[in-house]
């Protein structure tokens, strides 16, 4: 126990520590140095005036919210399609686990050409079903490229995910559905009486993951629009990233980066109050 | 309901979950045919409207190229596969002595930690990354592969921790006691009755710390110099500021891929398995 | 000593002019540090760019033989640190950071004034006979509060590239001269899906930004960014001139153009032949006859910008070497800087990598002009102004242009707005930079 804490604490603990100090104090390169000074809560006051920081808000909000329900929705049809009988080839869990193993790097670029307004494949292949007359500027335009992001992100997010539910379905145990047929339930009333009440830490544990994850993405960002066109697609993780290297505004980009803490733990504590009370109990008929 | 209906329903129902198992595969592979298709071709050939895929188009000198620079190759998996390798290793070590301390604990103390290890996941890495600079920067660590390892356990402890720790919460304690009785102490209770039935969810923390790792580039592109470049490093470099190998890029990343595809594929019963016990009872 | 102070990997030499240094310099460049063998000698550290990036010989391959010849002359050791060009800003700013030496000479993009606090002043360290030979100019973007931190060592500046085919096939004899002939032929040239113009508006900030592009206007209109106190003067008549310019070539360009966030996008569009105009950097003529990449070889053709109300103006690339404030050696860093930038190595630059050379007697060799054909139309853009505005806040100043220059581009705002906000927001970033 003591050495996983020791690690802990000098490779977590201390950065976000010292982030957490760097927020409150203004960083100058002066004579070959950063100097730092106190500057309490100028940072904090700032981030309130900030234009920019209201839209990353409001963008990854959005984002979040969108991502998380895409992706659990997506993966909880995937794990119960995968827990079908037919589903039940090796061949499919190979072929989920495909975009998991993609390095993010690659992910992004190849995504950025795929949805090119002049020569992505997308286009090409929507022009040649019919579905579209012109090509479409896909990263463009704000809202549309907020849209294009989430598809990238869901593709890649689902594996974990649906990992994670395939295995909350397969503890089902067989005789409460057996038990459910004997009263006569139709599939749907199977599917909202004995699947998803199982489910509910799963997918509680999945919505927490996931959130956390979707609020901090970060290489999609830099690689499709780096927060463009016109501030449209900024969310708060680029910002910092984009205050902090950009800018060298350290004491700026760490009272952003607390503000993404400080609003993750609120939404996980939300999330974990939930969930707590009333943990799965058996069903007897 | 009378035979035939019965039979027409199931029918019905197959035919959805067929469609349904169709369209999930074409949805998962279609960007991923795209990027092994676009690895052999041109790149005259991807910027036509539409992307040209006639015969000459294609190429295998992208692979060609990318096989030539093998000792960068050669050098960046290697590098890879040590820091995923060792930081998978000691995030299982680690990771299981404390998820079990943990398990062990009174119920809300645990809980409570277990929440503090999950808000270290929340803080962006970008911020905390010039803190962790200087940390290593004092430590001597930059361009390590002990470096490397330390920062990846950074963000992979605390999963595989939560991820433990539930598992081994829903062990029966009589089969500790047990071992009580016989006069084990609480670390040989441990590496012998406990560790040993824990093999699926240690297999599904050894997959996802490995695969974190792997693929980790933020922290890797700062914290290295020339030594210790890693593979998502080595594809990045197709990047330029004013030309971009796509394709040779994307065939370095079908190659980074296989690696852990195939670790996958080893370990796949592994992975189901270890997920259901363990993160579910967290 | 007589061991090679190179090692390398048996990557076999192939010239740039193909364009196969495409990749194969950019993985074959990860190798082990030069003269490593010599244990007596004096190390100097190195960040560099990745080729085909502008990269020193060592990096990228040309030179070799003068560079063992160097390092043994003046025993010293060059360990290389050649990074992507997306990473490069962000590692020196860590390195810097964290106070600690990690490099001697560091290559700059625009960033000189941004760490001038890291870097040694070189003003005097440079030979008289090398600065006589290199254009004043090239000193204004690494030259801050009175010093002079770094050398320039490729003139790569902005020029106009157009396809010729589709020119002609339009009747138009040349390319275009002014402002009215560019919108003119822009429209001329924007049919069957095709387009006249096409840029990369959608990364705001840095050189080579939606901000650095309507400075080139801003500059051709005969308007400049900043005013003697340094608080900006761009919110006047051509500053708005400019960017109409740009609002107005707006339905005759590239619709991908406001999302391309890097040149290479657009740099694509022009090599498919889907538009036919655009402005671009010296690289872009070796890259147009690359056949695998290019369906435009041999129907490039290059020309200064087009002029505005006070002439044809561009910016500059600004590729330079410095030396850090923390270095142990500057005077050998210095050397080394002067190594690359001497006449044999600028020559074999431009004919091995295709980066044209900086100093001026090698631009006017009579083998570089053959073998870089458009050399001299980028040494005739030199005789007009280029100016780039490189302040310590660059990147914060182009960040905020760059992005009301993107709202105004997408109709969301006039001119006249977008401006107005630009300079409002930019007077307060440089107020908090001058009283603290």
């Amino acid at each position: 126990m003591l050495p996983a804490l020791l690690v802990l604490i000098a490779v977590v603990l201390y950065p976000i520590g010292r982030s957490i100090v760097l927020s409150f104090q203004r960083v100058e390169a002066k004579g070959g140095r950063f100097e730092y000074t106190w500057t309490w809560l100028d940072n904090y006051r700032a981030l309130f005036r900030d234009e920019a920081v209201s839209i990353a808000l409001r963008n990854s909000l959005y984002f979040t919210a969108l991502d998380v329900l895409a992706t659990v929705g997506i993966a909880l049809t995937v794990a119960l399609l995968l827990n079908h009988r037919f589903g039940r080839a090796g061949i499919f869990r190979i072929v989920l686990l495909i975009p998991w193993a993609l390095a993010p790097v690659a992910n992004g670029v190849l995504w950025k050409w795929i949805l090119h307004g002049n020569y992505g494949v997308l286009n090409a292949v929507l022009k040649e079903l019919g579905l579209i007359d012109t090509y479409v500027n896909w990263l463009g335009e704000p809202s549309l490229a907020l849209r294009m992001m989430l598809l990238a992100d869901v593709w890649k997010s689902v594996p974990f995910i649906a990992l994670l539910l395939l295995a909350g379905l397969q503890n089902i145990p067989g005789y409460l559905y057996r038990a459910a047929k004997l009263d006569g339930a139709t599939l749907l009333q199977q599917f909202r009486f004995v699947t998803l009440p199982a489910l509910r830490t799963p997918i509680a544990i999945a919505v927490v993951l996931q959130s956390i994850w979707s609020f901090k993405v970060f290489d999609l960002i830099f690689v499709l629009t780096k927060g463009g066109p016109g501030d449209g697609t900024l969310m708060l993780n680029f910002l910092a990233y984009r205050v902090t290297f950009n800018f060298l505004d350290f004491g700026y980009g760490a009272a952003i980066a607390n503000l993404i803490f400080g609003i993750m733990f609120v939404l996980a504590i939300i999330f974990i109050r939930l969930i707590k009370p009333g943990a799965p109990r058996s069903r007897t008929a | 309901m009378s035979p035939s209906r019965r039979r027409w329903r199931q029918l019905l129902g197959d035919t959805v979950v067929i469609t349904g198992l169709g369209v999930f595969v074409i949805w998962t592979l279609a960007p991923i045919v795209w990027m092994i298709l676009s690895s052999f071709l041109f790149q005259r050939a991807l910027i036509t409207k539409p992307p040209n895929l006639s015969a000459d188009s294609f190429t295998l000198k992208n692979f060609q190229k990318v096989f030539e620079a093998s000792d960068a190759l050669i050098n960046a998996f290697t590098n890879s596969a040590i820091i995923a390798g060792g930081t998978t290793l000691i995030a299982l070590a680690l990771g299981s002595a404390a998820a079990y301390a943990l398990a062990r604990l009174q119920v809300p103390a645990g809980n409570r930690i277990a929440l503090m290890v999950l808000a270290t996941q929340m803080f962006p890495g970008i911020v905390i990354i010039i803190p962790l600079f200087i940390v290593l920067t004092r430590f001597k660590l930059i361009d390590t592969h002990v470096g490397m390892m330390a920062v990846h356990l950074s963000f992979v402890l605390p999963i595989v921790i939560w991820i433990l720790k539930g598992f081994f919460e829903a062990i029966p304690r009589d089969l500790e006691r047990a071992a009580a009785v016989d006069g084990a102490t609480t670390f040989q209770t441990f590496r012998l009755v406990v560790l040993p039935i824990s093999l699926p969810p240690l297999f599904a923390s050894a997959v996802f710390a490995f695969i974190e790792s792997w693929n980790d580039f933020l922290f890797a592109v700062i914290m290295t110099r020339m030594n210790t470049k890693t593979v998502p490093i080595l594809i990045s470099e197709f990047q330029g500021n004013y030309q971009t190998a796509f394709g040779q890029m994307l065939a370095a990343a079908t190659l980074a891929s296989l690696p852990v595809i195939i670790i996958a594929i080893i370990f796949r019963r592994y992975i189901l398995l270890g997920f259901s016990e363990g993160a579910i009872k967290g | 000593m007589s061991s090679p102070r190179i090692l390398r990997s048996s990557i076999s030499r192939r010239g740039m002019l193909q364009g196969t240094a495409l990749a194969g310099a950019g993985l074959a460049t990860t190798r082990l540090p030069f003269g490593r063998g010599a244990s007596a000698a004096t190390n100097l550290s190195v960040l560099s760019p990745l080729a085909p990036d502008p990269a020193p010989p060592g990096v990228a391959e040309f030179s070799e033989e003068a560079f063992a010849a160097w390092l043994t002359e003046n025993d010293a050791a060059v360990n290389y640190e050649a990074v992507a060009w997306p990473q490069l800003h962000d590692k020196m700013a860590t390195n810097f950071a964290s106070g600690s030496y990690v490099h001697d000479v560091i290559y700059m993009s625009g960033w000189v004034p941004e760490f001038s606090e890291f870097l040694t002043p070189i003003g005097d360290l440079i030979s008289p006979e090398l600065k006589a030979d290199l254009p004043d100019s090239s000193f204004s973007t690494v030259t801050w509060d009175g010093g002079v931190y770094g050398v320039v060592f490729t003139l790569s500046l902005l020029t106009l590239y157009y396809n010729t085919e589709h020119l002609q096939n339009a009747g138009i004899s040349a390319p275009p001269a002014t402002w009215d002939e560019l919108k003119g032929y822009a429209k001329e040239l924007t049919k069957d899906g095709q387009y006249g113009w096409v840029l990369n508006y959608g990364a705001p900030e840095g050189i080579g930004g939606t901000a650095s592009y309507w400075m080139t206007f801003l500059q051709q209109a005969g308007g400049k960014m900043y005013g003697k106190d340094g608080l900006p003067v761009f919110n006047d008549a051509p500053g708005v001139d400019a960017l109409q310019l740009m609002i107005d070539l707006m339905p005759y360009t590239d619709p991908s153009s406001i999302s391309n966030v890097g040149i290479v996008d657009a740099t694509n569009v022009l090599k498919a032949g889907t538009a036919s105009m655009m402005m671009n950097w010296p690289f872009m003529w070796n890259e147009a006859q690359n056949e695998e990449t290019s369906l435009i070889v041999g129907k490039l053709g290059s020309a200064i910008l087009p002029a505005g109300p006070a002439g044809s103006a561009s910016i500059d690339g600004t590729d330079a070497w410095t030396i850090t404030r923390n270095s142990p050696n500057p005077e050998l860093a210095m050397k080394l800087i002067e190594f690359y930038l001497s006449k044999d190595v600028q020559k074999r630059q431009v004919l091995d990598t295709g980066w044209l050379p900086i100093r001026l007697s090698a631009l006017q060799d009579s083998e570089v002009q053959t073998a870089a054909s458009n050399a001299a139309v980028v040494l005739d853009q030199a005789t007009h102004p280029y100016e780039s505005f490189v302040t310590p806040d660059y990147n914060a100043v182009t960040q905020t242009l760059g992005t009301e220059v993107q709202k105004a581009l997408q109709g969301e705002k006039t001119a006249a707005e977008a401006l107005k906000d630009a300079s409002d927001a930019v007077t307060e970033i440089v107020n908090k930079r001058l009283n603290g």
